[in-house]
């Protein structure tokens, strides 16, 4: 098991309290594989630096959660095949820390 | 004999030493700013004055913030 974080962007015409209960059903992947959500972050509407699919905004969702590697590549396929999900990228947070002196 | 013209170089400060920052996040927009140029490029580490491992986790950080839009690939899209 391994920590992850997923950041996906929505399309900004779905409306932002829908977000959260439609994400949980992707999450779902992650929880029935015996993995743990640790924290939902809805960021909200924001303006993207250069346009995706034609699109000048996106509704900002970050998820930290812990899963195995198959699962967390099956949850960022799944998320793929959604029209309304413009993004999704899956980091692994322990990667950016800075090395000790 | 050497001369005078051995300039010593000035030694530079670490700004992540002066922030304190012990992780470099790619959501942390404010402070990724400050290791791009006004057109979006990536400071080199002769400018930034950051250690090669950090410089190392800095370029990984802008380019994840690029795939999701935080920051251009290029200056104002024109560029």
């Amino acid at each position: 098991m391994r920590a992850y974080e997923l950041m996906v962007l929505i399309d900004p015409e779905v409306d932002e309290r829908t977000v959260e209960p439609t994400l949980g059903k992707f999450l779902d992947v992650v929880r029935n594989d015996g993995g743990t959500i640790d924290n939902v972050d809805v960021w909200g509407r924001r303006r993207l630096a250069y346009d995706i699919k034609k699109k000048n905004e996106a509704i900002y969702v970050v998820v930290n959660f812990t899963a195995t590697p198959a699962t967390s590549a099956e949850l960022d396929r799944q998320l793929s095949l959604n029209e309304t999900i413009l993004r999704t990228k899956i980091i692994r947070p322990e990667d950016q820390k800075v090395s000790a002196e | 004999m050497a001369k005078a013209e051995l300039r010593k170089p000035k030694p530079k400060s670490n700004p992540l030493k002066a922030a304190d920052v012990k992780v470099i996040d790619y959501k942390d927009v404010a402070l990724l700013r400050k290791f791009i140029s006004d057109r979006g490029k990536i400071r080199a580490r002769r400018v930034t004055g950051v250690s090669v491992q950090e410089q190392r986790k800095i370029a990984q950080a802008i380019k994840n913030a690029r795939e999701v839009a935080l920051l251009p690939y290029s200056g104002a899209g024109r560029g």
